[in-house]
């Protein structure tokens, strides 16, 4: 019904083949009363939520029931929203140009708190009541899960319900509980009291929540029987046999991460302290060798993608890696797809490896040693030694990589100026394992290293969850010195001073007082924060201002231990007498193992599978 | 077809490519330290505009593919709005293209007459600024690049004309430039509501100027 007005709009906006939908994959089903709908959203421009793993699995596994249609819908970009609005056309999915408002189920996915102001907007480009309150039986549960569902109180008085851990099996369940209560003549409040019972599923509704004076939560507790105490995540026990995508979606445009991921493992044996992916995702569970040649073949076959990526949180820990490589280059070089190996750790990165890499592609390489001083490393249990660093790249320069970058944060727990200029010595100390290596085996003239910082962002889930947050102001006067401290025209210092940092921590780490300032600052227009171009501090002040809210209180304190966390409801398997230990050592400088050297008993093995007990 | 007119030239160029690779069929790689597929486009069509006469060269192994399995595999492997219609042998170059012929329909916001139209096409002189490949513009006629028009059919809100304009690599002028300075004229007619449906290409036969249609 809004094609034709839609197709008009194309033509005036940025890129158009963005919002067309009909690539090579897709799923189109014919649309009758008896299907549940359900539109997956991602609250990004195409090109980001197109690259996203979570998302295919869910849209090709809800796609794989008969009862159900899934489609995909994207934030518009300004330009095609203003478009739109001008038309008076509400948001649409990408498969059916249907309006998201006449779907059964809105899903959105929480990847970052930046998104949260697009998550809003897209509801009031779709005419759907911001506050979970104010729907009726016309319109549809709006749901979230993904990882920030974990922490995303700021958002429990707009969202129905949250899905807490791995989706494959719990969305399913969610779409039988509903197929059975759409026959019904039962209220929304009992469809969501019926899937509370559900693991892994979160209603804020049910759950009251009382503030101190000082703004400090007094009591966080369910009012009804349905809902648990705490509500635990879900995991898939067996990677194996789980539903894997493999006719993904082949866009037109160039996206984001334009190739097959293929998904070793899910979580991650490190532990790094300041990783909240470290924790959530937690226990490991590897993919069998042969499972992922297969799925990798299929994806080849059915995508004609010329691009192959590993992707996990820490690739090079999957135990199998070398039989893996070898094994996927046998099917990959003939085809000139080309694989590549992203977030290696520099501690494992070896020369064998390196040179399988080589085989296909040689890019630059990318290392993470977080911080700069061996002490600060120790305190978030990096365990990157200094050698480690020096001596991989010394193997990368031999093998003829002249260019390195090297991550860094700033603003970490125990920071003193020393760490901060740490960086810059180790940057330089990499410059000199070049000029050490005898000229005849040096390959290429010359070497540069690229440095890059952030600033650290406390997040929930993790033992820095009761830290402060170093206040923007002074990170970029640490920013500052280092710059000034790195006299090398071979090194290039980049760091993005943001008060994005900022903002993000004050919605990792708030309650649902928040959800009022986010639809203020939505009213005001603001939307893609994670994008510069749009990020817009003083409005958003403003509206923290207009609701009396002071965003420091949720960034700049030290939250003592016997504090109600907003975020207490979830359980995620590791335990919060765990993540207090952890905080201990970290300020005695002491190192936690990884979970393959030695269980350290976070708790996580309470879901019975994966390394735990390997 | 459909949507798929809003794809750019460079997108449908890695569409075809990946379409190939699914097929299966045997594509010939360029030398060099970065093959890509020999696959060639004719002429580029502009974003927004839709065609039944694309013409691509795509170099096979000899031998290992007929014409119709070559047909019948890329339309199983392209996206439903992006058909073959026809294989062959490479029987034109791409730089004897020298026009094309384009379908519009215009579309008035209420009833429209043509009277508009033949005043546009009278004139002898309408000025725009062309990008030119250095990134720089330079001011060009667009009448000089007109080689034909014909008002084709008509209803009360629609009027369609079909144009025949200067198209490859010696001397180009994209169809929405036309259509975009026609609509100008008059307001209840909007250039981003106007279908552009190229129709038709020409070659130059022979070296001489004669008008050879690359497809019937």
């Amino acid at each position: 019904m809004y094609k034709t007005k839609f197709e008009a709009c194309l033509k005036r906006v940025q890129k158009p083949a963005r919002y067309i939908g009909n690539e090579f994959n897709s799923v189109h089903k014919e649309w009758d009363d008896k299907m549940m709908t359900f539109a997956f959203c991602f609250p990004d421009v195409y090109e980001v939520g197109m690259s996203h793993l979570g998302m295919k699995i869910l849209y090709h596994m809800l796609n794989e029931r008969e009862d159900t249609i899934c489609e995909r819908v994207f934030a518009p970009w300004d330009d095609m929203e203003k478009e739109m609005e001008k038309e008076g056309i509400p948001l649409l999915s990408l498969e059916s140009y249907k309006p998201v408002k006449e779907f059964d189920m809105v899903g959105f996915t929480l990847q970052y708190e930046m998104s949260y102001s697009n998550i809003v907007n897209m509801l009031r480009l779709s005419g759907i009541p911001y506050r979970t309150k104010d729907r009726t039986k016309e319109d549809p549960f709006v749901c979230c899960g993904g990882p920030c569902a974990y922490h995303a109180e700021p958002l429990a008085d707009i969202m129905d319900f949250f899905i807490l851990g791995e989706g494959e099996e719990v969305n399913n369940e969610i779409m039988d509980a509903y197929k059975v209560w759409r026959d019904s003549d039962q209220t929304r409040e009992q469809f969501l009291e019926r899937i509370a019972e559900i693991q892994g599923v979160y209603v804020p509704s049910f759950y009251d929540v009382e503030f101190n004076d000082d703004n400090t939560i007094k009591s966080f507790k369910p009012n009804r029987s349905c809902a648990p105490e705490k509500v635990k995540k879900r995991i898939i026990k067996d990677l194996d046999n789980t539903f894997i995508p493999e006719k993904l979606i082949v866009p037109f445009c160039d996206i984001v991460h334009d190739r097959i991921m293929l998904e070793l493992f899910r979580g991650c044996i490190r532990g790094c302290r300041f990783c909240q992916a470290g924790y959530i995702y937690r226990p490991v569970r590897e993919r069998s060798v042969e499972k992922l040649v297969g799925v990798a073949e299929n994806c080849i076959k059915a995508t004609g993608y010329e691009e192959m990526s590993l992707s996990s949180l820490s690739t090079s820990d999957y135990t199998k890696l070398f039989p893996l490589i070898d094994n996927l280059l046998d099917i990959t070089v003939d085809k000139r797809i080309n694989l590549s190996l992203p977030s290696l750790r520099v501690d494992n990165f070896s020369m064998e490896l390196m040179e399988k890499v080589q085989k296909v592609k040689k890019s630059g390489l990318t290392f993470a040693p977080e911080a700069g001083t061996q002490r600060l490393r120790d305190v978030i249990n990096k365990n990157v030694l200094e050698e480690d660093l020096l001596r991989t790249s010394n193997i990368a320069f031999k093998g003829g990589y002249n260019r390195i970058k090297l991550y860094f944060m700033l603003g970490l727990p125990t920071e003193t100026d020393e760490d901060v200029l740490g960086i810059g010595e180790l940057a330089q100390k990499v410059i000199e394992s070049f000029y050490e290596i005898p000229i005849e085996e040096r390959k290429g003239r010359s070497v540069s290293v690229t440095v890059s910082t952030s600033f650290f962002v406390p997040k929930p889930f993790t033992p820095f969850q009761w830290e402060p947050q170093n206040r923007i102001s002074d990170m970029e006067k640490k920013a500052a010195m280092l710059k000034d401290s790195i006299k090398s025209r071979k090194i290039v210092y980049n760091w993005h001073e943001s008060d994005v940092s900022f903002l993000e921590e004050v919605f990792a780490k708030g309650d649902r007082r928040l959800g009022e300032v986010l639809i203020t600052a939505v009213e005001m227009g603001c939307k893609f924060d994670g994008w510069s171009d749009f990020f817009d501090y003083d409005k958003w002040m403003k509206a923290f201002e207009e609701n009396g809210i002071d965003p420091e209180f949720y960034a700049y304190r030290t939250i003592p231990y016997d504090e109600i966390l907003p975020w207490d409801y979830a359980d995620i398997g590791v335990s919060k007498k765990f993540l207090m230990e952890e905080r201990e050592r970290a300020y005695k400088g002491e190192t936690t193992p990884s979970c393959r050297d030695n269980c350290s008993a976070c708790g996580a093995a309470q879901f019975g599978r994966g390394v735990c007990f390997e | 077809m459909g949507m798929a007119k809003f794809i750019s030239h460079l997108d449908l160029l890695r569409c075809f490519e990946r379409a190939i690779l699914r097929s299966g069929l045997p594509v010939e790689y360029s030398q060099g330290f970065n093959p890509h597929q020999k696959m060639t486009f004719a002429l580029p069509l502009p974003v927004g505009v839709t065609s039944e006469c694309e013409a691509v060269d795509i170099f096979f192994e000899d031998g290992k593919a007929t014409d119709t399995e070559i047909c019948e595999k890329l339309n199983q492997n392209l996206p439903p709005d992006i058909r073959v219609i026809k294989t062959g042998d490479v029987c034109h170059k791409a730089a004897d293209i020298v026009r094309a012929e384009y379908i519009i329909v215009l579309k008035g916001n209420g009833e429209i007459d043509e009277q508009w139209i033949k005043d546009f096409f009278a004139n002898d002189e309408i000025v725009v600024m062309k990008k030119t490949k250095k990134k720089t513009e330079k001011p060009i006629n667009i009448m000089e690049y007109i080689r034909a028009w014909e008002i084709v059919g008509k209803s009360m809100t629609t009027i369609t004309i079909k144009l025949v304009l200067d198209a490859g690599g010696e001397r180009n002028i994209k169809p929405d430039v036309v259509i975009g300075e026609l609509c100008k004229e008059n307001p209840y007619v909007s250039a981003d509501d106007a279908d552009i449906h190229r129709c038709k290409v020409f070659c130059k036969a022979d070296g001489d100027l004669g008008r050879i249609e690359v497809f019937e």
